[in-house]
């Protein structure tokens, strides 16, 4: 009887451990929404020059969203690094970010920080195709240059992408094509896409790039710093190409979690984001950076190569539930 | 000697399992005195097995009293109760040796060590395993398993040991030394003994009171002579022994103890202890095979046919046709006794002293 | 006294000795709690948060998923998948059941081995190893698409194969228990008697095997349903409802849908458990637990040896292939674009998984032995002690098991993100989430472990045990455990085995501080990143191999001299 209190005292105490969060000292718990390798890269880049600790937990930028919203009573960490600002902006409309004006030694472009500076761009990305090369040799067809284009018949069933509502790489194109032509317009060219050239929907907006590499579809749309690092220069046959209508673009995000637990390392990193240190690492993954005094990757396109429109990122985070459920209304999906 | 040692006050045990209901055990009372060995005899399903179980505290009575040495125990769990028993399977624990067996109890009791081995080692010369200790049990014969369980017992010292159908699971030669050896064991310790089993000859040779149980009733309660030779009912005569039943009629009382009875026109006179019978009244006549003696047809007597014979070197059976019944007749040493073929007429002498008379109609149970 | 004064009064007795043995009362109630707690609360959370929108009771939600049709098709097409599923894997298991049970066929040993296999692998490697073969840039494809022309294996047809071999075995283990039990003097006294072959089979063997059957095709189709990796990584556009609902939760942060999406999933696999526990396994002809027959009937036409040892090869070659091609994948540069070998993909992999193993290893080492020890020990109350709520106890601790992962996985998170009267603190994002979640979901093993175990073993000697003094803490320590041990170390194996391979309810309570091998396979499947997948499932086999070769070896040594049945008959 004695022996089996004292192990339920120690499982108790132990619970006890395990459960309350760590002690403030130089922890900083951050979600990011890069992939897990190219985290890793700019973490332990922060880790290594200011010698704070990170916690953090890798999810898609939905679920990072997800993941806020279910913990507004009890923020569970202080920073959101990276995914595209669609989701910042949702987050900051419902009221779960807080205010920071990073530090910077340049000027950020207008279009980079939200209005109440709730988070702020530091990379940013266009929309593009991938194409496997053997696929479009086989095919007789050149890359895709439209967005009309995919749906040819020559690339019927052979389209990935990711789901708009758990990505928000597909959310942004999606979000494009509404701003370019127009809600119903949008869907009516998505049914027949989906119908035709769609082979299938992903989970993750990177998901098609390997796919196509690999020539189990022969198309994928995705942003372009991710076509780079993931298709291109992993030594997949594939090949970029970009819609003549014009295209939408990311910017990535960065935002301080309301309540979270470590506001000032929080804001240490937000800062450390824009130096140009941390702003060349992009160059390993074809991102472009923000800072002018950051070097660009060669092979990267920046944004003046390509048509964009106007793209407002805003108009389209705030509208994100209703657009969502029109498409998944019409799409069935 | 304590009288009301072990005392079951009107015990009722019944299982309610889904729509039906079993009354296992209705309205049993006994009262077993300290040393002595009684023993629940019945066919399966009478409820003996039931009662020990709630002697020993696996059952709960659904009402009845249970008092031991003056005490009430129908509230104490069986680990506290003064009572061990004997399995019928021996449930030995068998991931342990036949010392760390016997020695269980006492260890549970906190018994210090050198007490428990000269404890073990006395139990153990006293039932007879000795040299056997470091065995595990699956390496026994099936009479020194039982040994063990019943060395395992006996070491507690209990107040009331219970055994059920311990010698069950043995075969026929083993079972009749064992049942001896138990016997001679309980009268050297004087230990209160409930025992419980469906083999009569056990329940004879063992017990110093019977109490034979039947659909969860007691049918009667007595030493082993009393239930052979006045069984209370027709269940019991027939469950003990072999027995006749002849129809009868009295046909005159001549005196308080004797009866004048018409059997199938022949008249007997037989004594009886059942000071209701009225002339005229119809009784039921047990009638044990040994009680019956084969002669040649003779005539004014009670007769029959030999329908078989069964020779069995120390004694014949026959079986004889009455006008509406069989007899089985038991004739011991066939040499020196006239024998009969089927077919054959002869006359039936009953030996009137070894009668037994039974009201005609009541019902079993 | 009328039966209800009757049954109170029982009731009555048997709490008092309850009563009289404290430890044992602490450890009931401990258990109801426990019980309450991590296994009713969070399937009550899923309910609740598909019934209440805003604050207030709302069918809106279970409208909308019957109207949209984006909704209830993947409930459909679950259905369809698990109807399907569920008759070839018995199919299958029917035949290698009667292979090994009625035919001479050579090799038993290594036929049982190779179709239990796919048991102790995690479910959807079968998946993984399907695409590396079958997929669109799969290794057979270009020789397959000269005989079938295009195919994908993505969809029903490619979901249908990959969960035959999945969880066909699961009915192969049933129906060979069947079919071992029927005593074989039944048939032979059907052809002492002028029955031909197929008659024996069609008027003795199959009826009385069809409990066997029934049972088996239940939960076939509740583990088909139930599938959460396999879908997510071949289903293509067939969605299935375990996928959506996590896709609902995890995509679009949507709860109250999710959770409405995981009662669905919840109602068809509970309905058809509880199908199976109670009315069909009561059925059975044939104790299973009774001593098995060798029923070999020598003498078998060719006409039926045939077919049977075709299929046996047949399924045979299949998980070969199949788990042969996880090997060789592993070792690949770049799957479907450079094959040459390397052992990059582990260097990869222990330098960037390194945390997953040991956090997989970990949780997982912690949570089997409580998993065993708990199971026996609910076990041993329900089997051996009487009490109020026993019923309930026995039926509340197996929920789990019957309950979809995906469905446990939501609840766990809404029970405990936030706190509540019944337990004060969050455990989201700890360890102990996934601990607790391990636990209670694979309980249900070490509970049927040892009930098995108890009920071989003959009460009598416990009996004995409370009869010489001893309590039932005492009992249970000294007399049942050291007997059923060879159970419990089973049971140990199986719990660590479900344990390392869990993925369906544990994707949902992983987090940066903790996460798993499991859950590391399935992202690196996303990003298509096929080595390094191959290269972690197989990791995982060996680790699950390993540890069942270690406990097999500690059985071995503490199950000799100790028998589980009683030693007469």
């Amino acid at each position: 009887m004695k022996r089996l209190f004292l192990v339920l005292l120690l499982a108790a105490v132990a619970a006890a451990g395990f459960a309350t969060p760590q002690s403030e000292a130089r922890v900083l718990h951050l979600y990011e929404a890069f992939d897990t390798e190219e985290a890793q890269v700019y973490i332990e880049a922060f880790e290594a020059e200011t010698g704070i600790d990170v916690e953090w937990v890798r999810m898609s930028s939905g679920e990072v969203l997800a993941r806020v919203e279910a913990e507004a009573s009890n923020p569970q960490s202080s920073v959101w690094h990276a995914g595209s600002n669609t989701s910042h902006i949702n987050a900051s409309s419902k009221g779960l970010l807080a205010p920071y004006r990073p530090k910077t030694d340049f000027q950020l472009q207008p279009q980079l920080p939200a209005d109440d500076w709730t988070w702020t761009g530091f990379y940013t990305g266009a929309i593009g195709f991938i194409s496997n090369k053997d696929f479009l040799s086989k095919k007789g067809v050149k890359a895709p240059t439209s967005w009309k284009d995919l749906l040819n018949p020559a690339f019927a069933k052979n389209v990935a992408m990711a789901y708009p509502y758990t990505s928000g790489t597909a959310y942004t194109t999606y979000a494009t094509l509404v701003q370019m032509l127009g809600e119903k317009e949008t869907l009516d060219w998505w049914e027949k896409f989906d119908r035709q050239s769609v082979f299938q929907y992903t989970k993750s907006g990177t998901g098609c790039i390997p796919m196509a590499g690999l020539g189990e579809v022969g198309l994928g749309i995705a942003f372009s710093h991710d076509i780079v690092a993931k298709g291109i220069n992993q030594g997949y046959p594939v090949v970029m190409s970009f819609p003549e209508e014009g295209t939408g673009f990311e910017v990535g995000g960065l935002s301080l979690i309301k309540g979270g637990p470590e506001p000032e390392l929080a804001k240490q990193f937000i800062d450390w984001c824009f130096t140009v240190k941390a702003q060349n690492l992009f160059q390993q993954y074809s991102r472009l950076p923000v800072n002018p005094k950051a070097t660009v990757a060669p092979g990267a396109v920046t944004l003046d190569q390509v048509k964009l429109i106007d793209y407002d990122a805003i108009w389209a985070g705030n509208n994100k539930d209703r657009l969502i459920e029109a498409w998944r209304d019409r799409i069935g999906k | 000697m304590k009288e009301d040692y072990l005392v079951l006050k009107n015990l009722v045990k019944i299982f309610s399992g889904g729509k039906e209901s079993v009354i296992a055990v209705d309205d049993v009372s006994l009262q077993v005195r300290e040393g002595e060995l009684v023993t629940l005899l019945g066919p399966s399903g009478c409820g003996k097995t039931t009662t020990l179980r709630m002697i020993a505290g696996f059952e709960f009575p659904t009402s009845g009293e249970i008092f031991l040495d003056g005490e009430r125990i129908n509230d104490v769990p069986p680990n506290r109760r003064p009572t061990t028993m004997v399995f019928q399977n021996y449930a030995l624990f068998p991931h342990m040796t036949v010392v760390q067996n016997i020695e269980y109890g006492l260890k549970i009791h906190r018994v210090p060590g050198k007490a428990i081995r000269e404890r073990v080692e006395e139990v153990m010369r006293l039932v007879g395993l000795k040299g056997l200790g470091g065995r595990s049990p699956t390496q026994l014969s099936g009479g020194q398993q039982q040994r063990v369980s019943l060395a395992r017992s006996l070491i507690m010292e209990p107040k009331v040991l219970l055994l059920d159908e311990p010698l069950s699971n043995l075969d026929a030669k083993l079972r009749e030394s064992t049942r001896i050896e138990i016997r001679k064991l309980q009268r050297r310790v004087g230990i209160t003994s409930v025992y419980v089993t469906h083999d009569q000859e056990e329940a004879m040779t063992l017990s110093d009171r019977v109490v034979i149980m039947h659909a969860g009733r007691i049918q009667q309660i007595g030493t082993p002579p009393e239930i052979y030779s006045h069984p209370a009912n027709r269940f019991v005569a027939d469950f003990i022994g072999k027995a006749n039943f002849l129809e009868a009629r009295v046909a005159a009382i001549s005196s308080p103890n004797t009866a004048e009875l018409d059997i199938h026109g022949t008249k007997l006179r037989v004594s009886t202890d059942y000071q209701e019978l009225a002339e005229g009244a119809k009784v039921v006549v047990v009638v044990r095979p040994e009680s019956v003696a084969l002669e040649t047809k003779k005539p004014g007597t009670l007769t029959g046919v030999i329908r078989e014979s069964v020779y069995l070197g120390s004694e014949i059976v026959y079986e004889v046709q009455l006008k509406d019944s069989i007899l089985t007749v038991e004739v011991p040493n066939p040499r020196e006794h006239t024998l009969f073929t089927n077919d054959q007429e002869v006359s039936i002498r009953l030996k009137e002293k070894s009668l037994h008379i039974l009201p005609a109609e009541e019902p079993v149970g | 006294m009328n039966k209800s004064a009757r049954r109170t009064s029982e009731v009555l007795a048997n709490m008092r000795i309850i009563w009289k043995e404290p430890f044992l009362l602490v450890a009931i109630l401990a258990i109801f709690y426990f019980l309450l707690l991590f296994v009713a609360f969070p399937i009550f959370q899923v309910f609740r948060y598909s019934l209440v929108v805003d604050k207030k009771f709302d069918l809106s939600n279970y409208l909308a998923v019957f109207s949209a049709r984006y909704y209830y098709q993947p409930f459909l097409n679950s259905i369809i998948l698990g109807a399907i599923t569920g008759t070839t894997g018995t199919i299958m298991g029917f035949v290698f059941a009667y292979a090994l049970t009625r035919t001479p066929l050579p090799f038993k040993g290594f036929f049982r081995q190779t179709v239990t296999f796919p048991i102790i692998s995690p479910p959807f490697v079968v998946a993984l190893a399907a695409i590396l073969l079958f997929g669109r840039a799969g290794s057979l494809t270009p020789f397959l698409q000269k005989i079938l022309g295009e195919y994908s294996i993505y969809g029903l047809g490619g979901l249908v194969f990959v969960e035959t071999v999945a969880y066909g075995p699961t009915a192969f283990l049933v129906l060979y228990g069947v079919l071992q039990a029927i005593d074989p003097a039944l048939e032979e006294a059907s052809m002492d008697l002028g029955a031909s072959r197929a008659k024996v089979f069609s008027t003795v063997t199959l009826p009385l095997a069809v409990p066997g059957i029934a049972s088996a095709w239940l939960l076939v189709f509740i583990q088909s349903m139930a599938d959460f990796g396999n879908p997510m990584i071949i289903s293509g556009n067939f969605r299935v409802l375990s996928v959506q609902a996590f896709l609902q939760i995890t995509g679009m942060y949507d709860l109250s849908r999710g959770a409405t999406l995981a009662v669905l999933l919840f109602i068809p696999t509970t309905v058809a458990y509880f199908l199976q526990k109670y009315w069909v396994s009561r059925k059975s002809y044939v104790t299973v637990t009774g001593k098995p027959t060798a029923a070999t009937i020598k003498r078998l036409e060719w006409y039926i040896k045939l077919p049977v040892y075709f299929l046996c090869i047949l399924f045979t070659a299949m998980v070969f292939l199949l788990y042969g091609t996880i090997v060789y994948g592993s070792f690949q540069k770049l799957w479907g674009v450079d094959a040459t070998l390397t052992f990059n993909n582990y260097i990869q992999m222990f330098r960037v998984g390194k945390d997953y193993i040991i956090d997989s290893l970990t949780l997982s080492s912690l949570a089997t032995p409580i998993t065993g020890l708990l199971g026996m020990f609910i076990a041993f109350l329900v089997i051996r002690k009487r009490f109020i709520g026993r019923g309930a106890m026995e039926f509340i601790s197996m929920l789990t098991f019957a309950v979809p992962g995906t469905v446990v996985g939501i609840g766990y998170i809404l029970a405990f993100n936030q706190r509540s009267v019944l337990f004060p603190f969050i455990l989201t994002g700890t360890a102990w989430i996934i601990v607790l979640l391990l636990i209670f979901r694979n309980m249900p093993v070490g509970i049927r472990s040892g009930i098995a175990a108890l009920q071989q073993i003959d009460p009598a000697i416990e009996e004995a045990s409370t009869d010489l003094g001893a309590d039932s803490a005492t009992t249970f320590r000294k007399v049942t455990l050291p007997m059923i041990a060879p159970a419990f170390f089973s049971g140990l194996v199986f719990g660590f085995v479900k344990a390392m391979t869990a993925i369906s309810a544990v994707i949902f309570v992983v987090s940066g501080k903790w996460n798993l091998i499991t859950v590391a396979i399935l992202g690196f499947v996303d990003s298509s990143r096929y080595a390094p997948a191959a290269a972690m499932s197989l990791l995982l086999i060996v680790i699950v191999l390993i540890a069942m070769g270690i406990i097999q070896l500690v059985v071995n040594r503490i199950g000799r001299g100790v028998r589980t049945t009683s030693i007469v008959g």
